[in-house]
This record gives structure tokens, sequence and C-alpha cells, in this order.
């Protein structure tokens, strides 16, 4: 009998996770290694219940999570804002495109110190570079949709005498909406990475990575992990959030996208 | 007779030099041939002034931030602490260009950023491919795989500075891991979804095994692979600075974190500048690569 | 009853400038539409009949000559006007229902008229039960009714179909056709039909339009005064069928002398060797 024949398919997912684990403890138990950063998975857990219950977790997660959807908010109504403008007006586009897509090009995170000296080392920088963050992504994929509104149902609004306002309300905007919906995710996703970043370079205040540094920082390898742990579940509970919405209101799309 | 041949800027010979009138000085002159010669200066202006206009469009939006700022500084609206003045900038550009600062700084991170990128190049490749070729691997990995994803990489950070505390390791397992997880999955999905249909011609024509992976697979699911490359490296590129921001001696992030902390944002500006030429330069290197390799494509829209 | 318009065709040309010399698509067309008429335009490809229609609809502009629909220049698109693409152009967010309601956005209705007008053309295209489907989930012939429904709706004096069954297969088209003659002997509109069907131009159509290409001219105009409902296979029909086939090609000499040479009277109810041996000739 073959490897492949040995496990079924549901639960083929669980063997690695579930070997690591047993080499894990296995390590542990019998003191494979002398470092004080090999601590049990048990105590990984202890910690956690611990932040759970006295609510510490869940403080500093509150602190991210408002910064993150505070300055995903604003990062992504400017960004749907001037999107919007770059793909109505040539002229904008022109004006303002170069410059936006050179400034585009400038790695996120290097915007940090320049933030920290103009908005101070505090909240406002966090949130304006989250903002950042969720900026570009948004504005780039409103202006790609809204271009990519096809011709032939621009023709129909033309024989049905549609105004300015009629055709961006009844046509733009939903043609443009699946790829505005993908800026919006994107920004999301950039938005929960930026949160993190700010938080190690931007010290002071509270948050779950603020957490995971002081863990780093006293050695704590244990709350290090349980920081890793909830890191992940948010970004896969955004995720998912923004996944269903978009499936929600895009539940005109058949398989392919292409068929107008 | 010696006729200058004019040519349009399409690279096609303009009417003048088609054969019809043979070289005789007189029929050049008729009706016709002025026609088609002003009719060749229209195509001409068309296609000189648009790609003009619009490089002159792109400038008064800069310009005018720029003279915000000089005026901004000469009259000290804002601290030079905070913003220093344009020439401040230009001048530690200059300087730093010059006594080879920037270059060394710029050429650690480039190498940091490409051993990174390769590694991550290399592992995502592979195991995207495994992934995609096989479904039994990829029954056993992609959940675990999928949940590691989920971290990005600033979350591993704390962990892998404990782990192997601050120097290079750290910046090139950070910086591969940026680039293998985009890698790997579009590998994967590539893979995954080439269509059936071409399959299918490929089995009615026998091909072997290593037929169906080199002339059917792998050039179907170029185009998603080379997407998962550009994605992985704009997140080699992201986390390369972020690593240097925080726990460096050298390179372009250390010396934007050296300015800042020295308050002289003069160094901090020239080395954002700097960063962002590379990312621009970079990103065009790309384009130009996938614009050769994904050439047959034609655009959906 | 909707009012069907007069569509009055004279002189009209209309030319491109392809990369500085100008293309010449239309030539010197003049053509009178009767109300309630329903006129079908043949031609290949590059004939600039699809040119010819969008310039009545209004989608261009810059042409030579006048278009005039009840003796008025025809300015811009307007929804006394109306036209059905070969590609349905429904909006894919939008339910059958709601597809149909665009055409009425702009017209000067109560809400209840509207609803009212949107559910008449739905049963009129023969699409009850299918109000709350999308795009998506219909087939291509049933997109195509939807896009007839939406054009119809607003009671437009003319409708335009620029080869709107192309993109279907044989059995869908012969019976969209069908369908299409029904709702025109219904709403009693003036439409007229561009095609290179030559079988489809002659069923529909009181008069075939042929035109040639490079540039774009009338060649001629061949009546077609058989009574409904029109058989295809009859003899009367396949004569005029010959006749219209015969101005393409290029050789209409040689097409004729073929024809005199396979020619068998032998009355209505035969007619089935002549379209197939016409069809070697070309």
């Amino acid at each position: 009998m073959s490897a492949a024949t040995l496990v079924p398919r549901s639960l083929r997912g669980f063997v690695f996770p579930l070997v690591l684990l047993a080499l894990w403890w296995a390590a542990v138990r019998f003191g494979w290694s002398s470092s004080p950063l090999l601590v049990a998975p048990g105590q990984v857990w202890q910690t956690g219940v611990e932040q759970v219950i006295s609510g510490k977790v869940f403080a500093a997660l509150g602190a991210s999570l408002w910064r993150d959807l505070f300055g995903f908010a604003i990062g992504a109504s400017a960004g749907l804002g001037v999107g919007a403008l770059l793909g109505a007006s040539r002229l904008a586009e022109k004006l303002v495109g170069p410059s936006f897509h050179t400034l585009k090009q400038i790695s996120l995170f290097a915007w940090i110190p320049l933030l920290s000296v103009w908005f101070g080392l505090g909240d406002s920088a966090k949130v304006a570079f989250l903002s950042l963050a969720a900026f570009f992504p948004v504005v780039l994929n409103t202006f790609e949709g809204i271009r990519s509104v096809p011709a032939d149902l621009l023709e129909v609004a033309r024989v049905l005498k549609f105004s300015r306002t009629q055709a961006w309300v009844k046509l733009i905007l939903p043609a443009a909406s699946p790829s505005i919906f993908a800026g919006i995710h994107l920004g999301l996703i950039y938005a929960w990475l930026a949160t993190l970043g700010a938080e190690y370079l931007l010290v002071s205040g509270q948050g779950i990575g603020n957490l995971m540094i002081e863990g780093r920082e006293h050695f704590w390898m244990d709350m290090v992990l349980f920081g890793v742990f909830v890191v992940g579940l948010v970004g896969f509970t955004l995720n998912w959030i923004a996944s269903r919405i978009e499936a929600h209101s895009l539940a005109w799309r058949s398989r392919s996208v292409a068929q107008f | 007779m010696e006729r200058s041949l004019p040519l349009r800027l399409d690279g096609v010979a303009s009417p003048l030099d088609v054969g019809i009138d043979g070289g005789d000085s007189n029929q050049r002159d008729t009706v016709l041939a002025r026609q088609s010669r002003a009719a060749w200066r229209r195509r001409v202006a068309e296609q000189t002034w648009p790609p003009l206009r619009d490089w002159l469009l792109a400038w008064p939006l800069p310009l005018a931030v720029l003279a915000l700022w000089a005026l901004a500084s000469h009259f000290e609206w804002i601290a030079p602490q905070v913003l220093p003045s344009p020439e401040a900038v230009a001048l530690t550009f200059k300087e730093a260009l010059v006594s080879g600062e920037l270059w060394a700084n710029l050429q650690i991170s480039l190498l940091r950023v490409l051993g990174g990128f390769a590694v991550g190049l290399v592992g995502g490749l592979a195991l995207g491919v495994v992934m995609g070729l096989s479904p039994t691997v990829k029954d056993y990995v992609y959940p675990i795989f999928k949940a590691f994803a989920q971290v990005p990489v600033l979350g591993w950070l704390p962990l892998l500075m404990l782990l192997v505390g601050i120097d290079e390791a750290l910046k090139i397992i950070l910086i591969s891991k940026a680039a293998l997880v985009p890698i790997a999955l579009n590998t994967y999905k590539g893979i995954q979804s080439v269509p059936t249909r071409f399959i299918e011609v490929g089995k009615v024509l026998k091909f072997t095994r290593w037929q169906m992976l080199g002339k059917v697979v792998f050039p179907a699911a170029l185009a998603p692979i080379w997407n998962g490359i550009r994605y992985g490296f704009t997140h080699a590129w992201l986390a390369l600075v972020v690593v240097e921001l925080l726990a460096s001696s050298e390179g372009l992030g250390f010396m934007i974190v050296y300015g800042r902390q020295l308050f002289q944002l003069d160094v901090v500006l020239a080395a954002v500048v700097v960063v962002g030429a590379v990312g621009y330069v970079l990103d065009k290197g790309l384009a130009a690569i996938e614009t050769r390799l994904l050439g047959w494509r034609k655009q959906a829209f | 009853m909707a009012h069907a318009g007069t569509l009055h065709i004279d002189r009209l040309s209309k030319q491109y400038e392809v990369k500085g010399e100008p293309l010449p698509v239309l030539d010197n067309i003049t053509l009178t539409v009767n109300p309630g008429e329903f006129v079908s335009i043949v031609g290949s490809s590059g004939c600039g009949k699809s040119t010819l229609l969008r310039l009545i609809v209004g989608l261009e502009e810059g042409y030579q000559g006048e278009v005039l629909l009840d003796g008025r220049r025809v300015v811009g698109t307007s929804l006394n006007r109306g036209i059905v693409f070969q590609e349905h152009r429904l909006f894919p967010w939008l339910t059958v229902e709601q597809n149909i309601a665009l055409g009425l956005l702009n017209a000067k209705f109560s809400e209840s008229e509207k609803a009212a007008s949107v559910h008449e053309h739905i049963a009129l295209v023969g699409l009850e039960g299918f109000e709350t489907a999308y795009p998506h989930q219909l087939s291509g012939g049933m997109s195509q009714r939807v896009a007839i429904a939406r054009a119809l709706v607003n009671r437009p004096e003319v409708l335009l179909l620029d080869e709107p069954f192309g993109a279907l297969d044989a059995l869908t088209r012969a019976h969209l056709q069908q369908e299409l003659h029904r709702i025109w002997q219904a709403e009693g509109i003036t439409m007229i039909l561009v095609t290179h069907d030559v079988e489809e131009a002659i069923y529909l159509g009181d008069k075939v339009v042929v035109m040639e290409p490079r540039p774009g001219r009338i060649r001629r105009i061949v009546p077609v005064a058989l009574a409904h409902p029109r058989d295809r296979v009859g003899l009367p029909f396949a004569r005029i069928k010959e006749d219209v086939l015969a101005e393409f090609g290029g050789e209409a000499e040689a097409a004729t002398a073929l024809r005199h040479a396979f020619r068998r009277d032998d009355g209505p109810g035969t007619g089935f060797a002549l379209p197939g041996g016409l069809r070697f000739a070309l």
C-alpha cells in the first residue's frame, strides 16, 4: 500500500501539521535542545489562554484593528476618488498619472521615516501610513476598472440616451465593480501588512505587533508564537470577509468574466 | 538622380519613394505627389505631437510641488529639520553619490534582495510545480502552506529574530519568504488552470509526459507564473526595505533610518529617491521581459 | 401600435481617414424606406452596410448627403431609432427585466406604465418566466431576444438590426427569424435589417438592397413580392434568391448563363436543383 492511499483525502492536510507538532513536543520532552527558546506546545497554549482571559490580547488586537480599519477607510475612499478622477478624465490622467506612478514605485515602508518626522511617532503617523498602503492599490484598480468598460456597452448607453450621471451610475460603476472590489481587497491586505510594520517601526503605543516585539525582547518564545497565530488568524478572517462580500455583490458574474 | 527618401515614423517609406514616378522630377510635382506629401506631413505631425504633449503635461504637477517646497523651506513655514530645502537634498544627494556612499549602500541592498529573491524563486517554483502536478502532494502540503501564507511576512519577523538573530540570515530568509509565497501560489494555480482542451489535444497527439509538460503545460501556465514572479519581486523588495529599516547596519534602508535618527532629512529623502528609482527600473525591466516572453497574448479588452 | 417612420437617405457618402489618406466607405447611397416596411440589406464584408446602419442610428457622424426621418434631419442618437447589435450587449449585472427597463430609462412614462410595457415586451419576445434571470444564465438566442425587447420597449419609429443572428447557430437563427417576422407584423414599425445571409434577407424583407464593396454602393434593389408566410423551399423564393445571389461573385453574366443551362421550368413545387447548382457557379 503506497503512501498515496494510506490516508483518506480529507485528512491529508492534517498529516504534516500533526507530525510537526509531534516532533516539537518530542523535542521538548526529550530535551533535544537546551536553548531557552524551545518552549513546549503546551506552554504556548497556556500563554494564549492567559492572554485571552486577561483580555490583554483583545486590547492589543483592538488597538491594531482599529488603526488598520480607520487607515484603510481613509486610504480606500481617497483611492476611489482619485481612481475615479483619473479614469474619468484623460486630462487628469495625463497631469497626475505620471507623478502617481512614480510615487507608487517607492517601496511602501520607505515612507515611514518621513511620515514619522511629519506626524510624530504616535497613532497619527501609523494611520497616515496605513492610508497610504491602502491608497495605491485602490487607485490603480479603480482606474483600471473604469477604463476597461467595454466600448460595446458604452454605445448602448449612447443609443438609449443616457445622461452623464446615468452612464456613471448605471453602466460605468457597475461594470468597474469587479476591479474596484479587487482593489479594495488588495488594499485590505496591504493595510494589515502595513499595520504590523508600522507597529515595529513606530514603537509607541499598543498593538499586536508591539506584543510580539515585547515577546522578542524578553525572549518569550511562547508569546511570540501566540502572536504569530493571532496575526495569521486575523489575516485569514479579513480575507474571508472580503471574499464573501465580493462574492455576494458580484453574484451576476459567471465563470468567465469577459463575457460582456 | 539623387532623391532623398523620407521615411514615415512607422518605418514604411512615404509615397514619394514608391516607384510610381520612377525618378522623373516633373512627375514628382504632380498634384498627386503634392497631396501625398501633405498627407505624409500630416501623418508625421499626428505621430509626434501626442506623445510630446503627453510628456509635457506630466510636468506641471511635480514642478508646482517643487516650487511650493522651495517656497516653504525658503520662508521657513516649516522648520528645516522637518522640511529641508530642495537644494540641501540635491547637495546631499550629490555628495552621497560622489563619495560612493550611495552606491555602496545600493549595492548591498541589491545583493540582498537578489539573493533572497533567488532563493524564494527556486523554492516557490519548485513547490508550485510539485503541488500543481501531483494531486497527492497537493493534498498533503497545500493546507499547511496556505496556513503559513496567512501570516504576512512581517508577522514572522519577531520569531525569526529570536531564532536567527539580526544578521544576513534574517534578511535572506525574510526576503525569500516574501517572494516564495506568491510565486508558489501563482505557479500552482497556473498549472492547475491549464485548459483541459489543450491537454486533450496533447493526448490525441500521443505526447509523452515530458512533451506534455514542455509543450503544453508550461507554456500555458507561463502567464500566471510570470505574474507570480512579478508579484514576488515586489514583495521581496518591500521586505528588504522593512528589514533594513529595522535591523541593519548598512544598505539603503539603513541609510534612511540613520538619517532619520540624526534628523538629517536630506539623507532620508535622497535614499528614498533612490529606493523609488531602483523600484522603477526593476519594474520596467520585468515588464520588458514579460513583453518578450508573453508577446503572443492579445489584450483582453 | 407604435408610429412607423419614413426614412429617406439621399446621396449619403462617408469616408474615413486612415494614416492621412481618405478611405471612402459609402458612396452616394440613396434609399427610401416607407412606413412599416421591412428592408433587408445584403452585402459581403467591407461594403459598408454596418456603417450605414450606424450612421442612421446616430453612432457615427460626419457624412455628406442627407438622412431624414419623417422629413427631419437625423442628428446623434435618439429613442426614436432603436438598434439591435450582433452581440446582445446586455448589462451582465442586471436581470432580463432590468435590462429591458433600461430602454425606458429616459422615456416619459409613469412607473406603472413602464412596468406594464416591460412585461408586455417580455411576452412579445416569448420570454415569460425568465424575468429575473441574469444574462449569463441565458442562451445566445434568448439573450438576443432580450436585446430586441430592449430596443422595442420605447416604441421607436424605426428599428435597425445589425446582423442580429450572425452569432447564433442555424437552428436558433431560423427560429428567431420567424419570431422577428411575427414581432414585425404585431408592432408594425419600420425595420431595417443588415445581414450577409441572403435567405434571411429574402425571408424577412419587403425589398432586398444589394450592396457592393469598395466603396460601398447600392448595386440593386430587389423587390420581394411574396405573400407571408414565405416558403423557403418554394420555387418563387428560390428564383428571387438566385436573382440576388447572381449579384455577387463578379461575373453576373457567367452566372446567368449557368442559370439558363440548369433551369428546369417544372413549375411550383419542385425547385431543388437550382440553388445548389448556382452555388457551384460562384
